[in-house]
């Protein structure tokens, strides 16, 4: 009985998420470049089926409004794998946190005290978290992709 | 529905597997690590905040593997001529993400700094540095790496023995070669490594990533040594001296007994070789002469009187008393003659 019980406390929780009305979905892909013959280098997006250290990665967020109602205030929240390290995103409205979540801004604008007390400018390799906060509405049906860039520590 | 599956592995899977993620090396994430990418998604309908929605993809970081191997300094092993263990060094760095063994092998191979390769050095063997940097008597005699860290490095010495008869600029190359092996268990060698077939997002596969673009987990590098010899040659010369000639008032002195005759031996090493040490001068006195006693001079110096090659007109002075005599040689110890120098003997004997 106690398991039946523990098991419904586990799926009570996600009832409520799955009647939100927004779908979501995260995908990795590899992004491989390739010397051709010609000289030029040829970009390739694969599954994450063989992945090493210096790898880089491919994050896709795509989101859809599924109900009938806009969804406001919306705002999309990455924590990064301790292992990946941040590179570039395709939206320059991202702010980012070099703390865990704790401050945010534009990553010219942090700064990393280290223990000897020395401040500096933080640095891609600092990031932990992206976040982007979307101006508009999404529209009932609309939906939208973000991407952004990281590379296997 | 897809939605739905990744709402699953997010909220049971996402915050045990990034706990799982070692910190990152140089070499990278520990192969076998789970990336998992989560995303959460705030938003408001109506002005009503609702439940976060969260997506997560997760993948196994698989494994690297790649070593270096790095002659240490960049500069050639002088050697000598019938030199035994001569000593090479070589840094060996495990650049995989994954603890593995280091098998080495040293060969001869092509020079490395310069000069053509024109003999071989034979009795290879291979040490692992104690720690203080330098060959010595603490190292270990080994023909593998065991269970190499990932990043780290190790300094091992390759030593050697040259041939006898090798001339000043002759060079022997070298190669230390590395083949990552699987690591796991201590004190042996392991299997070797294949490049796996399989190819899955779920499963670490293994996969060669050698800096030298030659996709096998080897890597090499090459030393040499270059040889140093001492080129020593020895002119004697012999003259009759004015001091105790048996006739008095004489001014041409002969070969006549009871004359005294003085030896002289120079010693010259040529320039641009290796200083000869240990140097000592064997020279068996005449028949039919007598050694004068205490007449051994060393350090003198020799003069070819302008004419090099003519030993007719040369003549020595000067010197310190030492050496010895035996009733048979005189011994002359020269000890150190320096590239490019001469040293000189003289002593003396009557005629009988």
């Amino acid at each position: 009985m106690k398991i039946f019980l523990s098991f419904l406390a586990l799926t009570l929780p996600m009832t409520g998420a799955i009647a939100s009305d927004v779908a979501l979905e995260s995908t990795v892909l590899v992004e491989r470049s390739e010397q051709m013959p010609d000289g030029t280098v040829s970009m390739t997006l694969e599954e994450p089926a063989r992945v090493v250290p210096g790898d880089n990665l491919l994050f896709v967020l795509d989101y859809h409004n599924e109900g009938a109602e806009p969804a406001e205030n919306f705002r999309v929240v990455n924590p990064l794998p301790d292992a990946v390290a941040f590179r570039d995103t395709n939206d320059a409205g991202a702010e980012f946190s070099v703390d865990g979540g704790e401050h945010w801004g534009a990553l010219s604008a942090l700064t990393i005290t280290g223990e000897d007390g020395a401040v500096r400018p933080a640095t891609n390799e600092d990031v932990t978290h992206v976040r982007w906060i979307l101006d508009r509405a999404i529209p009932a049906g609309g939906e939208g992709r973000i991407t952004f860039r990281g590379t296997v520590r | 529905m897809t939605h739905m599956t990744k709402l699953l592995l997010s909220a049971s899977g996402l915050s045990i597997a990034v706990l799982g993620v070692q910190p990152a090396f140089a070499a990278g994430t520990t192969a076998g690590s789970s990336i998992t990418n989560t995303v959460t998604v705030e938003f408001q309908v109506g002005g009503v905040d609702q439940t976060d929605v969260t997506a997560s993809d997760t993948f196994v970081v698989d494994r690297k593997i790649n070593t270096s191997v790095a002659e240490q300094g960049n500069v050639t092993t002088t050697v000598a001529p019938n030199q035994q263990d001569a000593v090479t060094a070589f840094n060996v760095t495990n650049s995989s993400n994954d603890v593995v063994d280091i098998n080495l092998a040293a060969t001869n191979s092509a020079a490395a700094h310069g000069g053509t390769d024109n003999f071989d050095v034979s009795g290879f063997q291979i040490y692992l540095d104690d720690g203080d940097g330098s060959y010595d008597s603490g190292d270990t005699l080994i023909t593998y790496l065991d269970e190499m860290a990932e990043d780290e490095t190790r300094l091992v010495f390759v030593i050697a023995d040259i041939p006898n008869g090798r001339a000043t600029g002759d060079v022997a190359g070298i190669r230390l070669t590395g083949t990552v092996r699987e690591g796991g268990a201590v004190s042996s060698l392991g299997a070797a490594i294949t490049e796996s077939s399989s190819n899955d997002a779920a499963v670490e596969d293994t996969v060669f990533a050698d800096a030298d673009g030659t996709f096998d987990g080897i890597s090499f590098d090459n030393d040499d040594y270059t040889v140093a010899a001492a080129a020593l040659s020895a002119v004697k010369i012999s003259e009759v001296l004015a001091t105790g000639y048996p006739i008095a008032g004489a001014t041409e002195y002969f070969n006549i007994p009871g004359a005294t005759v003085q030896y002289c031996i120079a010693v010259t090493n040529a320039s641009g070789g290796a200083d000869a040490t240990g140097v000592t001068i064997t020279d068996t006195v005449p028949a039919d002469t007598t050694f004068v006693g205490g007449s051994i001079l060393i350090g003198g110096s020799y003069d070819d009187n302008g004419t090099p090659g003519d030993t007719s007109d040369d003549s020595c002075s000067g010197g310190s008393a030492g050496g010895s005599f035996d009733g048979t040689d005189v011994t002359a110890p020269l000890g150190t003659v320096s590239a490019g120098t001469t040293e000189v003997v003289t002593f003396r004997a009557t005629i009988d």
